[in-house]
């Protein structure tokens, strides 16, 4: 399989620590971007870069707001990261359920043996 | 933030019953057969040796029918502490991931923790597939449970 470019896959996107960080401020709502930039202690042209990325895979969105462009959160991009984490966190979930009710038979069987 | 956080996936449990006991479930076949994969797959074992550079070579039968070929070669075994191995679906698998479990003494309970890490894009996407086949399995008899989990998010907030 071709590797997939930053700019096309969610999952390359968020490898980038900064750009988990602004989609962690855009968690309390829309910013601009040099609020962002100041918050995170990056060049503006730097801030500017990550949210095109981000935008690119569809976690972030932007709109104007009189002379203002505002970043906000696009949580379907994310969905792909959901599902992929749920799959492996659901099997080892319920395998981990079996296993407590497992043991649980096997304390009692012990006890019972005693 | 380690150099691998961005490729592992963590999911935890306390279970109630002590140390040496969780981690003898995870050394024997006997036991394994009796729990491994989620509600309504069983096991069909092939061969089985528990110590450093074994193997587990195992089909899973889901639900529906579908089998899946496993692969286990456990790298590293310190009772009753931590097992670490190699993950994939044929012997030697070059798409096998990393995982580590830890046992912890938690009162008269044990955590444990189950980490898998992944080392390239390839091999994650291997595992994604894969998983997503399974949970494809569940959803066909309707055992799916409404679910959604939030890690990348939760780590934000860390």
């Amino acid at each position: 399989m071709a590797r997939a470019a930053t700019t096309s896959d969610v999952f390359n996107a968020i490898a980038e620590p900064q750009r988990r960080d602004i989609l962690t401020l855009l968690r309390d709502g829309e910013r601009p971007v040099t609020e962002l930039a100041r918050e995170l202690g990056l060049g503006q042209p730097s801030a500017s870069k990550h949210l095109r990325v981000l935008r690119e895979v569809g976690l972030v969105r932007d709109r104007k707001v009189g002379r203002q462009r505002l970043y906000g959160l696009d949580a379907r991009g994310l969905r792909p990261v959901h599902e992929w984490t749920g799959g492996f966190e659901r099997f080892w979930s319920e395998s981990f359920d079996r296993l407590d009710a497992y043991l649980q038979e096997l304390k009692q069987t012990q006890e019972d043996d005693r | 933030m380690t150099a691998t956080t961005d490729r592992e996936i963590v999911v935890s449990r306390v279970i109630d019953a002590p140390r040496e006991l969780v981690f003898e479930a995870f050394t024997d076949v006997r036991h394994l057969s009796q729990w491994w994969g989620p509600d309504g797959f069983t096991t069909t074992t092939r061969s089985f040796e528990f110590r450093p550079g074994g193997e587990w070579l195992f089909v899973m039968h889901g639900p529906d029918g579908t089998t899946y070929p496993e692969w286990i070669r456990w790298t590293e075994i310190v009772r009753p502490e931590r097992i670490a191995m190699r993950h994939g679906e044929v012997p030697d698998d070059p798409n096998a991931f990393e995982s580590v479990l830890t046992f912890e003494a938690d009162g008269a309970a044990t955590r444990v923790e189950m980490r898998a890490i992944f080392p390239t894009r390839e091999a994650r996407d291997e595992a994604v597939e894969k998983y997503h086949a399974v949970e494809g399995g569940r959803q066909t008899l309707g055992h799916l449970a409404t679910y959604v989990t939030d890690v990348l998010v939760r780590e934000g907030e860390g």
